[in-house]
Protein backbone atom coordinates (compact mmCIF):
# COMPACT_ATOMS: atom_id res chain seq x y z
CA UNK A 1 0.00 0.00 0.00
CA UNK A 2 1.37 2.98 -0.82
CA UNK A 3 2.07 6.38 1.92
CA UNK A 4 -0.90 8.35 0.51
CA UNK A 5 -3.03 5.59 0.29
CA UNK A 6 -2.01 4.44 3.53
CA UNK A 7 -2.61 7.93 4.98
CA UNK A 8 -6.44 8.33 3.25
CA UNK A 9 -6.77 5.18 5.43
CA UNK A 10 -6.18 6.28 8.74
CA UNK A 11 -7.49 9.95 7.89
CA UNK A 12 -10.82 8.22 7.23
CA UNK A 13 -10.62 6.17 10.11
CA UNK A 14 -9.96 9.26 12.34
CA UNK A 15 -12.89 10.81 10.83
CA UNK A 16 -15.08 8.10 11.63
CA UNK A 17 -13.77 8.36 15.18
CA UNK A 18 -14.53 11.66 15.54
CA UNK A 19 -18.20 11.02 14.37
CA UNK A 20 -18.72 8.60 16.18
CA UNK A 21 -17.47 9.57 19.48
CA UNK A 22 -19.85 13.34 18.68
CA UNK A 23 -22.45 10.83 18.51
CA UNK A 24 -22.15 9.25 21.56
CA UNK A 25 -20.62 12.63 23.75
CA UNK A 26 -24.06 14.34 22.48
CA UNK A 27 -26.10 11.41 24.23
CA UNK A 28 -25.37 12.44 27.50
CA UNK A 29 -25.97 15.88 26.62
CA UNK A 30 -25.19 16.89 30.89
CA UNK A 31 -22.22 15.16 30.62
CA UNK A 32 -20.94 17.14 27.53
CA UNK A 33 -21.64 20.34 29.50
CA UNK A 34 -19.82 19.24 32.38
CA UNK A 35 -16.97 18.02 30.77
CA UNK A 36 -16.65 21.80 29.81
CA UNK A 37 -17.01 23.23 32.88
CA UNK A 38 -14.71 20.92 34.35
CA UNK A 39 -11.54 22.20 32.23
CA UNK A 40 -12.70 25.62 32.96
CA UNK A 41 -12.02 25.21 36.54
CA UNK A 42 -8.66 23.92 35.85
CA UNK A 43 -8.25 27.21 33.75
CA UNK A 44 -9.73 29.12 36.52
CA UNK A 45 -7.48 27.27 38.97
CA UNK A 46 -4.26 27.94 37.05
CA UNK A 47 -5.21 31.63 36.19
CA UNK A 48 -6.24 32.18 39.94
CA UNK A 49 -2.73 30.87 41.44
CA UNK A 50 -0.78 33.16 39.24
CA UNK A 51 -3.38 36.44 39.94
CA UNK A 52 -3.10 36.13 43.57
CA UNK A 53 0.72 35.15 43.55
CA UNK A 54 1.23 38.15 41.44
CA UNK A 55 -0.67 40.53 43.88
CA UNK A 56 2.57 39.92 45.83
CA UNK A 57 5.03 40.34 43.27
CA UNK A 58 5.60 42.64 40.33
CA UNK A 59 7.77 39.74 38.69
CA UNK A 60 8.21 35.73 39.09
CA UNK A 61 11.50 34.86 37.51
CA UNK A 62 11.89 37.33 35.33
CA UNK A 63 8.11 37.49 33.51
CA UNK A 64 5.29 39.91 34.52
CA UNK A 65 1.74 38.87 34.75
CA UNK A 66 0.66 39.56 31.29
CA UNK A 67 4.07 37.56 29.67
CA UNK A 68 3.09 34.75 32.55
CA UNK A 69 -0.47 35.07 30.95
CA UNK A 70 0.83 34.54 27.35
CA UNK A 71 2.47 31.35 28.91
CA UNK A 72 -0.93 29.86 30.67
CA UNK A 73 -2.28 30.94 27.04
CA UNK A 74 0.12 28.25 25.44
CA UNK A 75 -0.57 25.77 28.41
CA UNK A 76 -4.58 26.06 27.69
CA UNK A 77 -4.18 25.13 23.96
CA UNK A 78 -1.95 22.45 24.19
CA UNK A 79 -3.61 21.19 27.20
CA UNK A 80 -7.19 21.31 24.67
CA UNK A 81 -5.72 19.77 22.15
CA UNK A 82 -4.91 16.80 24.80
CA UNK A 83 -7.80 16.89 26.18
CA UNK A 84 -9.23 16.34 22.35
CA UNK A 85 -7.29 14.21 20.76
CA UNK A 86 -5.55 11.78 23.41
CA UNK A 87 -7.22 12.41 27.06
CA UNK A 88 -9.68 9.92 26.62
CA UNK A 89 -7.72 7.25 24.83
CA UNK A 90 -5.33 7.36 27.53
CA UNK A 91 -7.36 7.65 30.62
CA UNK A 92 -8.78 4.62 30.17
CA UNK A 93 -6.02 2.39 28.88
CA UNK A 94 -5.56 0.43 32.32
CA UNK A 95 -9.40 -0.36 32.07
CA UNK A 96 -8.60 -1.71 28.55
CA UNK A 97 -5.89 -4.01 29.64
CA UNK A 98 -7.55 -5.07 33.03
CA UNK A 99 -10.77 -5.96 31.14
CA UNK A 100 -9.00 -7.38 27.99
CA UNK A 101 -10.38 -5.01 25.55
CA UNK A 102 -6.54 -4.33 24.34
CA UNK A 103 -6.58 -7.46 23.15
CA UNK A 104 -9.80 -6.51 20.57
CA UNK A 105 -7.56 -3.51 19.80
CA UNK A 106 -4.68 -5.78 19.09
CA UNK A 107 -6.45 -8.20 16.04
CA UNK A 108 -7.49 -5.09 14.15
CA UNK A 109 -5.79 -4.52 10.80
CA UNK A 110 -3.89 -1.20 11.82
CA UNK A 111 -1.67 -0.08 14.08
CA UNK A 112 -2.41 -0.93 17.62
CA UNK A 113 -0.91 2.76 18.92
CA UNK A 114 -3.10 4.64 16.55
CA UNK A 115 -5.78 2.56 18.07
CA UNK A 116 -4.59 2.98 21.52
CA UNK A 117 -4.33 7.11 20.95
CA UNK A 118 -7.05 8.02 18.78
CA UNK A 119 -9.76 5.78 19.41
CA UNK A 120 -12.15 7.99 21.36
CA UNK A 121 -12.37 11.74 20.45
CA UNK A 122 -13.22 14.71 23.14
CA UNK A 123 -15.40 16.45 21.32
CA UNK A 124 -16.74 18.45 24.35
CA UNK A 125 -13.36 20.13 24.72
CA UNK A 126 -13.59 21.25 21.14
CA UNK A 127 -15.33 24.20 23.29
CA UNK A 128 -12.65 24.55 25.49
CA UNK A 129 -9.87 25.01 22.72
CA UNK A 130 -11.86 27.92 21.57
CA UNK A 131 -12.21 29.61 25.15
CA UNK A 132 -7.92 28.60 25.14
CA UNK A 133 -7.61 30.39 21.82
CA UNK A 134 -9.46 33.23 23.20
CA UNK A 135 -7.34 33.83 26.48
CA UNK A 136 -3.85 33.52 24.36
CA UNK A 137 -5.01 36.23 22.00
CA UNK A 138 -6.25 38.05 24.59
CA UNK A 139 -3.35 37.90 26.50
CA UNK A 140 -0.90 38.83 23.39
CA UNK A 141 -3.10 41.58 22.75
CA UNK A 142 -1.99 42.97 26.06
CA UNK A 143 1.48 42.65 24.87
CA UNK A 144 3.32 46.44 24.57
CA UNK A 145 5.81 44.42 21.72
CA UNK A 146 3.54 41.85 20.24
CA UNK A 147 4.69 41.48 16.53
CA UNK A 148 2.02 39.59 14.76
CA UNK A 149 4.53 37.24 12.55
CA UNK A 150 5.50 35.67 15.74
CA UNK A 151 2.30 34.30 15.58
CA UNK A 152 3.24 32.11 13.05
CA UNK A 153 6.05 30.37 15.16
CA UNK A 154 3.07 29.10 17.49
CA UNK A 155 2.16 27.03 14.11
CA UNK A 156 5.06 24.99 14.56
CA UNK A 157 5.65 25.05 18.34
CA UNK A 158 2.58 24.15 19.79
CA UNK A 159 2.72 20.90 17.49
CA UNK A 160 5.74 20.45 18.89
CA UNK A 161 4.96 20.91 22.62
CA UNK A 162 1.82 18.52 22.06
CA UNK A 163 4.60 15.76 20.75
CA UNK A 164 6.57 15.43 23.98
CA UNK A 165 2.76 15.65 25.73
CA UNK A 166 1.83 12.82 23.90
CA UNK A 167 5.23 10.93 24.19
CA UNK A 168 5.59 11.01 28.28
CA UNK A 169 1.92 10.58 28.35
CA UNK A 170 1.39 7.63 26.35
CA UNK A 171 4.75 5.60 28.05
CA UNK A 172 3.15 6.31 31.19
CA UNK A 173 -0.67 4.89 30.48
CA UNK A 174 1.80 1.74 28.67
CA UNK A 175 3.08 0.95 32.26
CA UNK A 176 -0.71 -0.78 32.37
CA UNK A 177 0.71 -3.34 29.90
CA UNK A 178 3.37 -4.66 32.23
CA UNK A 179 2.12 -4.21 36.02
CA UNK A 180 -1.65 -4.63 34.77
CA UNK A 181 -3.01 -1.88 37.55
CA UNK A 182 -1.12 1.50 37.23
CA UNK A 183 -3.77 3.80 38.31
CA UNK A 184 -1.37 5.22 40.70
CA UNK A 185 1.70 5.51 38.47
CA UNK A 186 -0.54 7.78 36.04
CA UNK A 187 -0.45 10.26 39.24
CA UNK A 188 3.60 10.50 38.97
CA UNK A 189 2.70 11.95 35.16
CA UNK A 190 0.28 14.26 36.53
CA UNK A 191 2.86 15.33 39.38
CA UNK A 192 6.08 15.88 36.84
CA UNK A 193 3.48 17.65 34.20
CA UNK A 194 2.61 19.86 37.10
CA UNK A 195 6.47 21.44 37.06
CA UNK A 196 5.80 21.81 32.84
CA UNK A 197 2.81 23.53 34.31
CA UNK A 198 5.06 26.43 35.71
CA UNK A 199 7.18 29.47 33.54
CA UNK A 200 10.67 27.60 33.48
CA UNK A 201 11.84 31.35 34.12
CA UNK A 202 10.83 30.49 37.88
CA UNK A 203 12.94 27.83 38.36
CA UNK A 204 17.10 27.90 39.40
CA UNK A 205 19.00 27.13 36.48
CA UNK A 206 19.71 23.27 37.61
CA UNK A 207 16.32 22.72 37.95
CA UNK A 208 15.19 24.30 34.19
CA UNK A 209 18.30 22.71 32.95
CA UNK A 210 16.61 19.18 34.04
CA UNK A 211 13.28 20.66 32.92
CA UNK A 212 14.40 20.64 29.16
CA UNK A 213 16.86 17.92 29.19
CA UNK A 214 15.82 14.64 31.24
CA UNK A 215 12.17 15.17 31.66
CA UNK A 216 11.79 17.80 28.87
CA UNK A 217 8.19 18.90 30.62
CA UNK A 218 9.39 22.44 30.30
CA UNK A 219 9.27 22.18 26.00
CA UNK A 220 5.43 21.70 26.46
CA UNK A 221 4.62 25.42 27.00
CA UNK A 222 7.41 27.37 28.45
CA UNK A 223 9.72 27.13 25.24
CA UNK A 224 6.62 27.88 22.75
CA UNK A 225 5.97 30.82 25.01
CA UNK A 226 9.25 31.79 25.48
CA UNK A 227 9.59 32.55 21.49
CA UNK A 228 6.74 34.57 21.90
CA UNK A 229 7.88 37.14 24.74
CA UNK A 230 11.50 36.51 24.26
CA UNK A 231 13.68 36.68 20.66
CA UNK A 232 13.30 32.86 19.68
CA UNK A 233 16.74 31.13 21.41
CA UNK A 234 18.14 29.24 18.28
CA UNK A 235 19.95 26.07 20.28
CA UNK A 236 16.79 25.34 21.99
CA UNK A 237 14.70 25.75 18.97
CA UNK A 238 16.77 23.11 17.38
CA UNK A 239 16.66 20.87 20.49
CA UNK A 240 12.89 20.94 20.65
CA UNK A 241 12.74 20.49 17.15
CA UNK A 242 14.64 17.25 17.72
CA UNK A 243 13.73 15.88 20.45
CA UNK A 244 9.92 15.51 19.53
CA UNK A 245 10.14 13.63 16.72
CA UNK A 246 13.08 11.77 18.46
CA UNK A 247 10.73 11.14 21.78
CA UNK A 248 7.66 10.26 19.40
CA UNK A 249 9.88 7.04 18.18
CA UNK A 250 10.34 6.47 21.55
CA UNK A 251 7.41 5.85 21.69
CA UNK A 252 6.75 3.20 19.18
CA UNK A 253 9.46 1.42 20.38
CA UNK A 254 8.36 1.06 24.39
CA UNK A 255 4.92 0.06 23.02
CA UNK A 256 6.70 -2.98 21.21
CA UNK A 257 8.23 -3.29 24.50
CA UNK A 258 5.21 -3.38 26.29
CA UNK A 259 4.02 -5.55 24.11
CA UNK A 260 6.61 -8.31 24.42
CA UNK A 261 4.98 -8.29 28.40
CA UNK A 262 1.82 -8.53 27.73
CA UNK A 263 -0.51 -11.61 28.27
CA UNK A 264 -3.90 -11.06 27.25
CA UNK A 265 -6.68 -10.50 29.75
CA UNK A 266 -9.42 -12.11 28.38
CA UNK A 267 -8.07 -15.27 27.09
CA UNK B 1 -26.63 -4.70 70.47
CA UNK B 2 -28.09 -2.66 67.51
CA UNK B 3 -25.15 -0.33 67.79
CA UNK B 4 -22.56 -3.06 68.41
CA UNK B 5 -23.57 -4.67 64.92
CA UNK B 6 -23.29 -1.48 63.13
CA UNK B 7 -20.21 -1.09 64.37
CA UNK B 8 -18.63 -4.07 63.65
CA UNK B 9 -20.17 -4.11 60.11
CA UNK B 10 -18.83 -1.09 59.32
CA UNK B 11 -15.36 -2.42 60.84
CA UNK B 12 -15.99 -5.10 58.48
CA UNK B 13 -16.00 -2.86 55.59
CA UNK B 14 -13.13 -1.18 56.04
CA UNK B 15 -11.19 -3.97 56.76
CA UNK B 16 -12.29 -4.95 53.44
CA UNK B 17 -11.29 -1.48 52.09
CA UNK B 18 -7.50 -2.15 53.78
CA UNK B 19 -7.19 -5.47 52.07
CA UNK B 20 -8.51 -4.72 48.99
CA UNK B 21 -6.14 -1.50 48.54
CA UNK B 22 -3.00 -3.23 49.59
CA UNK B 23 -3.67 -6.32 47.66
CA UNK B 24 -1.50 -4.34 44.64
CA UNK B 25 1.34 -3.60 46.62
CA UNK B 26 3.09 -1.88 43.90
CA UNK B 27 -0.21 0.43 43.29
CA UNK B 28 -0.42 1.10 46.84
CA UNK B 29 3.30 1.77 47.50
CA UNK B 30 3.14 4.51 44.74
CA UNK B 31 -0.09 5.75 46.20
CA UNK B 32 0.70 5.75 49.54
CA UNK B 33 4.60 6.68 49.51
CA UNK B 34 6.12 7.79 45.57
CA UNK B 35 3.28 10.17 45.12
CA UNK B 36 3.38 12.09 48.28
CA UNK B 37 6.90 12.42 47.77
CA UNK B 38 6.99 13.59 44.56
CA UNK B 39 4.36 15.77 44.94
CA UNK B 40 6.08 17.13 48.38
CA UNK B 41 9.12 17.56 46.09
CA UNK B 42 7.27 19.25 43.50
CA UNK B 43 5.79 21.84 45.34
CA UNK B 44 8.90 22.69 47.41
CA UNK B 45 10.44 23.49 44.24
CA UNK B 46 7.82 25.68 43.27
CA UNK B 47 7.25 27.67 46.03
CA UNK B 48 11.31 27.87 46.40
CA UNK B 49 11.51 28.90 42.79
CA UNK B 50 8.75 31.99 42.74
CA UNK B 51 10.59 33.32 46.22
CA UNK B 52 13.67 32.88 44.09
CA UNK B 53 12.16 34.34 41.21
CA UNK B 54 10.33 37.48 42.68
CA UNK B 55 13.58 38.53 44.57
CA UNK B 56 11.34 38.81 48.11
CA UNK B 57 11.83 37.84 51.32
CA UNK B 58 8.30 37.90 52.68
CA UNK B 59 5.32 36.90 50.39
CA UNK B 60 1.69 37.77 52.20
CA UNK B 61 3.99 38.79 55.74
CA UNK B 62 5.19 35.03 55.58
CA UNK B 63 8.89 33.58 54.85
CA UNK B 64 9.85 31.06 52.28
CA UNK B 65 10.07 28.04 55.12
CA UNK B 66 6.45 28.78 56.07
CA UNK B 67 5.58 28.90 52.74
CA UNK B 68 7.56 25.55 52.15
CA UNK B 69 5.77 24.49 55.34
CA UNK B 70 2.40 25.24 54.16
CA UNK B 71 3.27 23.23 50.55
CA UNK B 72 4.20 20.26 52.62
CA UNK B 73 1.11 19.96 54.99
CA UNK B 74 -1.03 20.90 52.10
CA UNK B 75 0.24 18.07 49.67
CA UNK B 76 -0.34 15.39 52.64
CA UNK B 77 -4.31 17.35 53.83
CA UNK B 78 -5.58 17.31 50.22
CA UNK B 79 -4.10 13.90 49.27
CA UNK B 80 -6.22 12.54 52.46
CA UNK B 81 -9.11 14.61 51.42
CA UNK B 82 -10.37 13.94 48.29
CA UNK B 83 -11.96 11.11 46.67
CA UNK B 84 -12.14 10.06 43.49
CA UNK B 85 -12.03 6.45 43.48
CA UNK B 86 -14.66 5.08 45.67
CA UNK B 87 -17.32 7.80 44.25
CA UNK B 88 -16.43 6.35 40.51
CA UNK B 89 -17.39 2.77 42.27
CA UNK B 90 -20.50 4.13 43.71
CA UNK B 91 -21.62 5.74 39.78
CA UNK B 92 -20.56 2.66 38.46
CA UNK B 93 -22.39 0.54 41.11
CA UNK B 94 -25.51 2.71 39.92
CA UNK B 95 -24.73 2.39 36.14
CA UNK B 96 -24.33 -0.97 35.76
CA UNK B 97 -27.38 -2.17 38.20
CA UNK B 98 -25.07 -3.89 40.85
CA UNK B 99 -26.06 -1.39 43.17
CA UNK B 100 -29.49 -4.22 43.39
CA UNK B 101 -27.06 -6.70 45.73
CA UNK B 102 -26.24 -3.49 47.97
CA UNK B 103 -29.72 -2.42 48.54
CA UNK B 104 -31.24 -5.86 49.60
CA UNK B 105 -29.00 -6.00 52.31
CA UNK B 106 -29.32 -4.96 56.10
CA UNK B 107 -27.00 -1.91 55.48
CA UNK B 108 -27.13 1.57 53.99
CA UNK B 109 -25.11 2.18 50.41
CA UNK B 110 -24.05 5.84 51.90
CA UNK B 111 -22.44 3.73 55.40
CA UNK B 112 -20.70 0.32 53.06
CA UNK B 113 -18.92 2.93 50.89
CA UNK B 114 -18.12 5.96 53.95
CA UNK B 115 -16.49 2.96 56.18
CA UNK B 116 -14.53 1.63 53.00
CA UNK B 117 -13.43 5.38 52.79
CA UNK B 118 -12.32 5.70 55.85
CA UNK B 119 -10.49 2.59 55.66
CA UNK B 120 -8.70 3.64 52.69
CA UNK B 121 -7.52 6.93 54.37
CA UNK B 122 -6.58 5.42 57.26
CA UNK B 123 -4.01 2.77 55.91
CA UNK B 124 -2.67 5.67 53.20
CA UNK B 125 -2.12 8.31 56.04
CA UNK B 126 -0.77 5.93 58.29
CA UNK B 127 1.75 5.28 55.81
CA UNK B 128 2.40 8.68 54.06
CA UNK B 129 2.68 10.57 57.00
CA UNK B 130 5.54 9.45 57.33
CA UNK B 131 6.88 11.49 54.77
CA UNK B 132 5.97 15.16 55.80
CA UNK B 133 6.98 14.01 59.49
CA UNK B 134 10.53 13.17 58.02
CA UNK B 135 11.24 15.62 55.60
CA UNK B 136 10.31 18.24 58.23
CA UNK B 137 12.70 16.54 60.91
CA UNK B 138 15.59 17.10 57.74
CA UNK B 139 15.04 20.39 56.78
CA UNK B 140 14.16 21.51 60.35
CA UNK B 141 10.91 23.83 58.88
CA UNK B 142 8.29 24.90 61.60
CA UNK B 143 5.97 23.24 62.37
CA UNK B 144 3.49 22.20 65.77
CA UNK B 145 3.68 18.65 65.83
CA UNK B 146 1.15 18.84 69.14
CA UNK B 147 -1.25 20.61 66.65
CA UNK B 148 -1.41 17.58 64.21
CA UNK B 149 -3.97 15.21 66.35
CA UNK B 150 -6.58 17.69 65.80
CA UNK B 151 -5.63 18.43 62.42
CA UNK B 152 -5.92 15.12 61.12
CA UNK B 153 -9.42 14.92 62.97
CA UNK B 154 -10.42 17.62 61.27
CA UNK B 155 -9.76 16.44 58.50
CA UNK B 156 -11.38 12.97 58.80
CA UNK B 157 -14.78 14.88 59.99
CA UNK B 158 -13.76 16.83 57.17
CA UNK B 159 -13.71 13.37 54.44
CA UNK B 160 -17.28 12.52 55.77
CA UNK B 161 -18.32 15.82 53.65
CA UNK B 162 -16.71 14.63 51.05
CA UNK B 163 -18.08 11.42 51.20
CA UNK B 164 -21.51 13.12 51.58
CA UNK B 165 -20.75 15.47 48.26
CA UNK B 166 -19.38 11.67 46.25
CA UNK B 167 -23.38 10.46 47.58
CA UNK B 168 -25.19 13.00 46.35
CA UNK B 169 -22.88 12.99 42.85
CA UNK B 170 -23.74 9.10 43.00
CA UNK B 171 -27.56 9.51 43.34
CA UNK B 172 -27.60 11.87 40.04
CA UNK B 173 -26.55 8.94 38.35
CA UNK B 174 -30.03 7.73 39.16
CA UNK B 175 -31.56 10.48 36.88
CA UNK B 176 -28.94 10.66 34.24
CA UNK B 177 -27.65 8.19 32.19
CA UNK B 178 -23.33 9.29 32.83
CA UNK B 179 -22.88 11.04 36.08
CA UNK B 180 -18.67 10.95 35.87
CA UNK B 181 -18.27 14.50 34.88
CA UNK B 182 -19.47 15.43 38.23
CA UNK B 183 -16.89 13.75 39.89
CA UNK B 184 -14.19 15.62 38.26
CA UNK B 185 -16.29 19.06 38.31
CA UNK B 186 -16.59 18.47 42.38
CA UNK B 187 -13.25 17.64 42.74
CA UNK B 188 -11.82 20.32 40.79
CA UNK B 189 -14.39 22.89 42.58
CA UNK B 190 -12.82 21.53 45.82
CA UNK B 191 -9.48 21.88 44.66
CA UNK B 192 -9.80 25.51 43.95
CA UNK B 193 -12.29 26.27 47.29
CA UNK B 194 -9.68 24.32 49.64
CA UNK B 195 -6.60 26.08 49.66
CA UNK B 196 -4.31 23.26 48.08
CA UNK B 197 -3.09 25.80 45.15
CA UNK B 198 -2.05 28.16 47.59
CA UNK B 199 -2.88 29.51 51.16
CA UNK B 200 -6.29 31.11 50.68
CA UNK B 201 -4.70 34.38 53.43
CA UNK B 202 -2.98 35.66 50.00
CA UNK B 203 -6.08 36.31 48.66
CA UNK B 204 -7.97 39.69 48.80
CA UNK B 205 -11.05 40.73 50.80
CA UNK B 206 -14.19 39.48 50.25
CA UNK B 207 -12.80 36.27 48.89
CA UNK B 208 -10.65 35.70 52.15
CA UNK B 209 -13.06 35.72 54.33
CA UNK B 210 -15.50 34.06 52.18
CA UNK B 211 -13.10 31.20 51.33
CA UNK B 212 -12.33 30.98 54.78
CA UNK B 213 -15.74 30.54 56.21
CA UNK B 214 -16.93 27.84 53.77
CA UNK B 215 -16.58 24.24 54.83
CA UNK B 216 -14.11 23.51 51.89
CA UNK B 217 -11.11 25.18 53.79
CA UNK B 218 -11.37 22.75 56.59
CA UNK B 219 -9.36 19.97 54.19
CA UNK B 220 -6.59 21.57 53.51
CA UNK B 221 -6.42 25.69 54.36
CA UNK B 222 -7.69 25.41 58.00
CA UNK B 223 -5.38 21.93 59.46
CA UNK B 224 -2.42 23.34 57.47
CA UNK B 225 -2.66 26.95 58.38
CA UNK B 226 -2.98 25.82 62.02
CA UNK B 227 -0.30 23.08 62.16
CA UNK B 228 2.40 25.79 60.73
CA UNK B 229 1.56 28.32 62.61
CA UNK B 230 -0.78 30.88 60.76
CA UNK B 231 -3.79 30.64 62.31
CA UNK B 232 -5.03 30.19 65.61
CA UNK B 233 -7.36 27.38 67.51
CA UNK B 234 -10.74 30.16 66.71
CA UNK B 235 -10.02 28.86 62.88
CA UNK B 236 -10.07 24.96 64.04
CA UNK B 237 -13.13 25.44 65.48
CA UNK B 238 -15.07 27.69 63.01
CA UNK B 239 -13.65 24.93 60.69
CA UNK B 240 -14.88 22.31 62.75
CA UNK B 241 -18.68 24.37 62.63
CA UNK B 242 -18.97 24.89 59.01
CA UNK B 243 -17.65 21.48 57.88
CA UNK B 244 -20.62 20.70 60.38
CA UNK B 245 -23.17 22.71 58.42
CA UNK B 246 -21.98 21.56 55.49
CA UNK B 247 -22.78 17.81 56.37
CA UNK B 248 -26.48 18.95 57.47
CA UNK B 249 -27.03 20.82 54.14
CA UNK B 250 -25.51 17.97 51.72
CA UNK B 251 -26.42 15.03 53.66
CA UNK B 252 -30.60 16.43 53.52
CA UNK B 253 -29.73 17.11 49.46
CA UNK B 254 -28.55 13.78 49.16
CA UNK B 255 -31.42 11.93 50.93
CA UNK B 256 -33.70 13.41 48.86
CA UNK B 257 -32.39 12.81 45.95
CA UNK B 258 -31.63 9.08 47.21
CA UNK B 259 -35.47 9.13 48.20
CA UNK B 260 -36.63 10.02 45.29
CA UNK B 261 -34.84 7.83 43.53
CA UNK B 262 -35.31 5.05 45.44
CA UNK B 263 -39.45 5.61 44.93
CA UNK B 264 -38.68 5.22 41.05
CA UNK B 265 -35.81 2.73 41.02
CA UNK B 266 -37.12 -0.93 39.26
CA UNK B 267 -33.69 -2.88 40.26
CA UNK B 268 -33.75 -4.64 36.77
CA UNK B 269 -30.50 -5.48 34.52
CA UNK B 270 -28.21 -6.95 37.64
Amino acid sequence: MSQQSTLKKYASLYYAFFRASLQADLEYRANFTLRIVTDVFWYAAQIFTFEVLYRHTKFIGHWNLDQTRVFLGILFVVDAIYMILLHDNLERFSDKVRKGDLDLLLVKPVRSQFMISFQRVGTANFANLIMAVAWLWWSLSRLPDFNLIKLLWLLIVIPNGFMFLYAFRFCFACTAVIFTRSENLQFIWYNIYKLGTRPDSIYAPWMKYILMTVVPVALIASVPARVIIDEPSWPLMIWSFLLGPTMIYGTTLFWKFCLKHYSSASS
Amino acid sequence: MLYANFWRRNLGFAKLAIASNIEYRLNFLVDALVQPCLSSVVEVVLWISIFAGAGMTLIGGFPVESYISYALWATFMGRISSSWMYEFRMIEEIDSGSINSLIVRPMSFYEYYLSQLMGYKFITTAVSLVVPLVLFQIFNLPFHLDRLPICLILVFYYLILVHSLSFIVASLAFYLNRAHSFTAAKNLGLWLLSGELFPLDLLPEPFKTLFSYLPFSSGVYVPTAYITGRIGQEAVIQGFISVTGGLIVANLIGWALWKQAMKNYSGTGA
